[in-house]
């Protein structure tokens, strides 16, 4: 049983992420704006300007909001940190997650909450009092055990090693979503190959790729399990979640910045009825299965539980991409919303819809939103099927807007 | 003449192109990213005509650019 109330801390990329967060049931949100952020390469980034809308959106449902600032900084970059922080504090941002010392530095300055990042690589309770003058959380390094993790929060309570709040510290630790092959994030494989550092937010991503490892000496291919050598699968935690809470830690983070409304949707909601059933004694085998079925319909590399048993070696994927066993196929857009009735109408763009197709649409002021067609009309009267060109209409209960998007669900194995 | 042109909104001022062509940019300490020297602005796209002798260095840093902001012709 959990002692405490755990945090659940969800990714917004975008203002579809930040909705779909919110409705899943995040109590925190966690999200980068301009350059200075782990998804700076990102074109999906938010902007300074942003912030206001973030701040109030947020507030209004009651969820707190965490501001990445992250990378690794320049001299050249000081000033844009200081217009962030300017703004982080006049909008009311909860904390900022970072683990360069210029941050953590001006944060103690402006008096602004830090959470110290997993780029910090926390591994120990004497680094975590290191940074007590600085922060009140820190975001632990992915490749811990849980015995290390609870080893380092019975210390903060044994020790009572408090933050500069005066509160006791918290531990944060990952729960869910991709898993970097370098320690805590700090890799150099992206920059070798395409000068793009993935410590200044610009990941290219080349250990997801397959290589081929030759021996150069006798030039004999090494056997190896598969091609992708060093592209570790998704982290997913669902099933040891009782094990995490046990270990003390606080904050549950899902990753996933870059990633689509509906995988923030879905892992946020799976998760949010996970940390419920273990606080009211409900947590069970039925229900881990029913999630992680759950989990396995949005992005993923295929799941294995990270470190945290004590494992040394990653697992890794056996296929390029997601391993989704459900794909989405863009179909169309909105074209109008009737509120009196609560329904949408939409442009089809592209393939066919049917009655009793899956359908997910995307949208700033929902997130996502899965729903099964039964009754929609086709130009306005009610059709077995609608095909390019022609106008759909069914009863959707929020809002759309033009920049909303239309998707058919399929089986990943019919696709 | 050669044409530099820099769509300098999705920099994420790396600092590449200053340290492998100083003479033509530098990293603005407003907002950090990176400033085409004496460029012309069109819709928030930077442009610089420069001479030939630029060309070598400037192919070079357009490949360098981990974000492909810098387009040389």
């Amino acid at each position: 049983m959990m002692n405490q109330k755990v945090e659940l801390l969800s990714p917004a990329g975008s203002f579809e992420s930040l909705m779909a967060a919110i409705r899943g049931g995040a109590d925190a949100v966690y999200f980068g704006v301009a350059q200075l952020n782990m998804r700076a390469k990102s074109i999906r980034s938010f902007t300074i300007q942003d912030l206001a809308e973030i701040s109030a959106v947020c507030k209004q449902a009651r969820v707190k909001t965490y501001l990445t600032l992250n990378t690794v900084m320049y001299d050249h970059d000081m000033t844009l940190i200081r217009n962030i922080l300017s703004e982080v504090k006049k909008h009311g941002i909860d904390a900022v997650i970072a683990s360069d010392f210029s941050v953590m530095e001006m944060c103690r300055q402006l008096q602004i909450p830090l959470h110290i990042s997993t780029q910090a690589n926390v591994t120990n309770v004497e680094a975590l009092k290191f940074f007590t003058p600085f922060a009140d959380v820190v975001v632990l390094a992915r490749e811990l055990s849980l015995k290390q993790v609870k080893h380092i929060t019975s210390a903060i309570i044994r020790e009572n090693i408090r933050g500069i709040s005066g509160e006791l510290m918290r531990v944060e630790v990952f729960a869910h979503g991709a898993l970097c092959m370098a320690v805590s994030g700090k890799c150099y494989l992206s920059l070798h190959e395409q000068n793009a550092s993935a410590n200044r937010g610009a990941c290219t991503q080349n250990c997801r790729r397959p290589y081929k490892v030759i021996d150069l000496e006798t030039n004999n291919e090494l056997v190896v399990d598969n091609e992708y050598i060093m592209s570790p699968k998704d982290l997913c935690t669902i099933d040891i979640l009782d094990q995490l809470a046990d270990a003390g830690v606080s904050v549950l983070k899902i990753e996933g910045r870059g990633r689509s409304a509906d995988y923030v949707y879905t892992a946020t909601k799976c998760y949010r009825e996970a940390l419920s059933a273990l606080a009211d004694g409900t947590y069970n085998q039925v229900k881990i299965a029913m999630w992680k079925q759950q989990l396995e319909t949005v992005y993923n590399r295929g799941f294995w539980e990270g470190y945290y048993l004590g494992r040394k070696l990653g697992e890794w994927t056996q296929d390029p991409g997601s391993a989704a066993t459900e794909k989405k196929i863009y179909v169309g857009k909105p074209t109008h919303y009737f509120p009196k009735i609560g329904v949408a109408e939409f442009l089809i763009e592209a393939g066919s819809l049917k009655q009793g197709d899956t359908v997910l649409v995307t949208g700033k002021h929902f997130g996502a939103e899965k729903l099964t067609l039964n009754d929609f009309r086709v130009n306005g009267t009610v059709m077995p099927e609608g095909k390019k060109g022609d106008m759909i209409t069914f009863s959707f209960p929020f809002k759309t807007t033009r920049s909303d998007k239309l998707y058919k669900i399929v089986q990943a194995k019919d696709a | 003449m050669l044409k530099i042109i820099h769509y300098r909104e999705r920099c994420i001022g790396c600092g590449v192109c200053q340290e492998m062509q100083p003479e033509l940019w530098r990293m603005s300490r407003k907002d950090g990213k990176a400033t085409l020297l004496k460029a012309i602005t069109k819709k928030e796209v930077h442009i610089l005509e420069v001479g030939d002798w630029a060309a070598d260095t400037a192919e070079r840093v357009a490949e360098a650019c981990p974000v492909k902001i810098i387009k040389v012709g």
